[in-house]
C-alpha cells in the first residue's frame, strides 16, 4: 500500500473510533434511563406497599428479604448516582459529537456550546421563541 | 412515511408562492464565487462585475467569521449596474442564520417616526442574538392508559400510565392533575406524546405507525411518526436566533390589551435600549448568547440627510453595530439638507470610512447574458434574432428597459399564440413603450401643448 492509501485508511480508522465511541456512549445513556426507570417504579411500588413489611429485593439471582425503609434509601442513592452519570455521560458526548465533526470536515454546530437561558429568562421571550 | 410527506408538503407550498411572483433580482441565488474566491463569468444569477463581485466576496467571508462589526461599504456605479444585485447576493450568500436588513434611503422619513429612530430599529434588526432553550422532557408512544375512578364518583382518580420507546418500557403512576390533562389531550394508546418535566405540559406528536390500522376510518389529519428511540427521558436543546429589536419590542410593549396589535409602529425608549444592551452583554458573559453581527443594507443613500450621517458616523462607533452596506447611483452632489456638494451626496468625513466598490456598465455580451437568465426566469422563450435586438436595446437605452420589454414582449407573443418571442413582437412593444431618452425627446418636441410647461427650466432637484 502506497502512503496516500494508508493516510486515507487512518484517517478512516480515526473517524470510524470516534463515531463508535458515540454510539457506545449513547447506548449507555439508554441502559442507564432503563435502569432509573425501574428504580423509579420500584419506589412508587413500595409507596403504595403498607409500610411495616419487608420486602423482597433482587440481587444478582437472589431475591433477599429487606426492610422497606433501607431499601428505600439504597434505591434513591442508586438514582442520584445515576442522575449524575446521565449528565456527565451527555456533557461528553457534545465534546466527542464536536471532535467528530470536525474529524468529518463538517461544519461546527451553531450555538451548540451555549449555556441555556434560565426558565425565567425563556418565560419572558417566549413570544419570540414560538414564532 | 406518511408524516415525512406532510411535513415536506409545507415549505413546498411556500415555495410555489414565492416562484409566482417574479421580482427584479429574484434571479440571483449568490455572488456567484468559486472556493478561492475567484468570480465566474456566469454563476448564481450574476453576470460580468468580476471585480466588484471579489471585492463583495472578500467582505462576505470577513462577515461570515464574524470579524468585522460596525464597518461600512459603498457600492456606487451607474444606474443599473448591478449594485442592488451584489446587495442581494450578499443576502443570499450569508444564509438564513445571519440577518440582513435591507431598507431604502427614503423609508426613514415618517411621521411617525424620527429618523434617528427609524435608522436605530433598522440597526437593531440586523444584529442577532443566538441562545439556547433547554428542556428535560419525557417522550414515548403511549402502551396503555388505566385509569381508575374511584366507586363513589367523586375523589381522587388514580391512574397508571405506560410508555415505550424502541429501546424500554415503562410504567408510570398517574396524579389528578396528569388524568386531567392526559384526557383533555385526547390521549390513547397508540399516540406518541411529549412530556415537559418542568412544567407537565403535555403534547401530542401523533400516532404511532405500528398502530395505523387500528381503526378503519381515521381522520384526514392524523400524523403517522415513528415510536420514538433510545431513552425515554430525553434532553432536548434548540437554539433560537432572535434580533435586538425583537426583544427591544418585547421589552417596551405596555401591558394590556392594545399592546398585543401596537406592533413595532412606535418608537422604543432609549432606556428600554440600554436595559437590553446591558441584558445581553450580560448573557454573552455568561456564555448564554452569541452576538451575530448582521448586514444593514441600505439603497439610494443619497437620499439620506445630513442629520442621519452625522447619526450613522456615531452609531458604527457602538460595539453592537452591524456591517452597514449602502448603494448610491449618484455623483458628485448637493449633500441633503446642506448646501455643499459631495461625492456621492456623502459627506467627506462619512466616505472616509467607507470602503467603496465601484460598479462598471455591463458589455454586450454580459447584457445578453444577463437578458437571457431573465428569460428564464420569466419563463419567457426568445428566438436568436429576437434575443439579438433586445440585447443591442439594452445597450443602446438601457438594461432596465430592456429587462421591461420581455415580459411585455412575451405578453404580445402568448396574444398572437406563438410560442417564441420574435423580432416583431420586440418592434411592437418598442413602438408601444418609450424609453426613458424618447420620452425626452418627445417632450421637447412637444412641451408648449403640455401644462405647466414654464416649469421645464429649472433642472429636477432630487438630492
Amino acid at each position: 500500500m502506497d502512503e496516500s492509501a494508508q493516510r486515507v485508511l487512518e484517517h478512516l480508522t480515526e473517524v470510524e473510533v470516534a463515531a463508535e465511541d458515540i454510539l457506545t456512549d449513547k447506548q449507555q445513556i439508554v441502559d442507564l434511563d432503563v435502569r432509573r426507570n425501574r428504580n423509579r417504579e420500584a419506589l412508587s411500588a413500595l409507596r403504595n406497599n403498607s409500610p411495616n413489611d419487608n420486602v423482597k429485593v433482587c440481587f444478582g439471582n437472589m431475591f433477599i428479604k429487606f426492610p422497606q425503609e433501607s431499601t428505600r434509601s439504597m434505591i434513591l442513592k442508586d438514582q442520584e448516582q445515576l442522575d449524575k452519570e446521565i449528565t456527565d455521560l451527555r456533557t461528553r458526548l457534545k465534546a466527542k459529537v464536536n471532535r467528530l465533526n470536525e474529524l468529518q470536515g463538517k461544519p461546527e454546530l451553531r450555538g451548540y456550546n451555549l449555556a441555556p437561558l434560565s426558565s425565567d429568562e425563556v418565560k419572558a421571550i417566549n413570544s419570540l421563541l414560538k414564532k | 412515511m406518511a408524516a415525512q410527506v406532510a411535513t415536506t408538503k409545507v415549505p413546498e407550498v411556500r415555495d410555489i408562492t414565492r416562484i409566482e411572483r417574479i421580482g427584479a433580482h429574484s434571479h440571483i441565488r449568490g455572488l456567484g464565487l468559486d472556493d478561492a474566491l475567484e468570480p465566474r463569468q456566469v454563476s448564481q444569477g450574476m453576470v460580468g462585475q468580476l471585480a466588484s463581485r471579489r471585492a463583495a466576496g472578500l467582505i462576505l467571508e470577513m462577515i461570515k467569521d464574524g470579524q468585522i462589526a460596525g464597518r461600512a461599504v459603498l457600492i456606487a456605479g451607474q444606474p443599473g449596474t448591478g449594485k442592488t444585485a451584489i446587495a442581494m447576493g450578499i443576502a443570499q450568500s450569508l444564509g438564513p442564520d445571519t440577518p440582513f436588513t435591507a431598507l431604502a434611503g427614503s423609508e426613514i422619513f415618517s411621521l411617525e417616526m424620527s429618523k434617528t429612530e427609524a435608522l436605530s430599529q433598522a440597526f437593531r434588526k440586523a444584529i442577532g442574538v443566538r441562545i439556547k432553550e433547554e428542556t428535560e422532557i419525557i417522550e414515548g408512544e403511549v402502551v396503555e392508559i388505566q385509569i381508575d375512578r374511584p366507586a363513589t364518583g367523586t375523589g381522587a382518580k388514580v391512574g397508571k400510565l405506560t410508555l415505550k420507546t424502541t429501546e424500554m418500557e415503562t410504567i408510570y403512576d398517574l396524579g389528578t392533575k396528569m388524568i386531567e390533562s392526559l384526557s383533555k389531550e385526547r390521549v390513547q394508546a397508540g399516540d406518541v406524546i411529549t412530556i415537559d418535566k418542568a412544567t407537565g405540559k403535555i403534547s401530542k406528536l401523533g400516532r404511532s405507525f405500528t398502530r395505523a390500522r387500528d381503526y378503519d376510518a381515521m381522520g384526514a389529519q392524523t400524523q403517522f411518526v415513528q415510536c420514538p428511540e433510545g431513552e425515554l427521558q430525553k434532553r432536548k436543546e434548540v437554539v433560537h436566533t432572535v434580533s435586538l429589536h425583537e426583544i427591544d419590542v418585547i421589552n417596551s410593549r405596555t401591558q394590556g390589551f392594545l399592546a398585543l396589535f401596537s406592533g413595532d409602529t412606535g418608537e422604543i425608549k432609549s432606556e428600554v435600549r440600554e436595559q437590553i444592551n446591558a441584558k445581553v452583554s450580560e448573557w454573552r458573559e455568561e456564555g448564554k448568547a452569541e452576538i451575530i453581527p448582521g448586514v444593514l443594507f441600505i439603497d439610494e443613500v443619497h437620499m439620506l440627510d445630513i442629520e442621519c450621517f452625522s447619526f450613522l458616523n456615531r452609531a458604527l462607533e457602538s460595539d453592537l453595530s452591524p456591517v452597514l452596506i449602502m448603494a448610491t447611483n449618484r455623483g458628485i452632489t448637493r449633500i441633503r439638507g446642506t448646501n455643499y456638494q459631495s461625492p456621492h451626496g456623502i459627506p467627506i468625513d462619512m466616505l472616509d470610512r467607507l470602503l467603496i466598490i465601484a460598479t462598471t456598465p455591463y458589455t454586450e455580451k454580459e447584457t445578453r447574458q444577463i437578458l437571457k437568465i431573465r428569460c428564464e426566469e420569466e419563463d419567457v422563450e426568445l428566438s436568436e434574432e429576437a434575443h439579438t435586438v433586445l440585447t443591442r436595446i439594452g445597450q443602446e437605452t438601457s438594461l432596465r428597459y430592456a429587462i421591461q420589454l420581455i415580459s411585455t414582449a412575451g405578453l404580445v407573443c402568448r396574444k398572437r399564440r406563438g410560442t417564441e418571442v420574435q423580432v416583431e413582437d420586440i418592434k411592437r412593444v418598442y413602438s408601444l413603450f418609450l424609453d426613458e431618452a424618447r420620452s425626452s425627446q418627445y417632450m421637447k418636441e412637444y412641451q408648449d401643448s403640455f401644462l405647466f410647461n414654464e416649469t421645464q427650466t429649472s433642472q429636477m432637484d432630487t438630492s
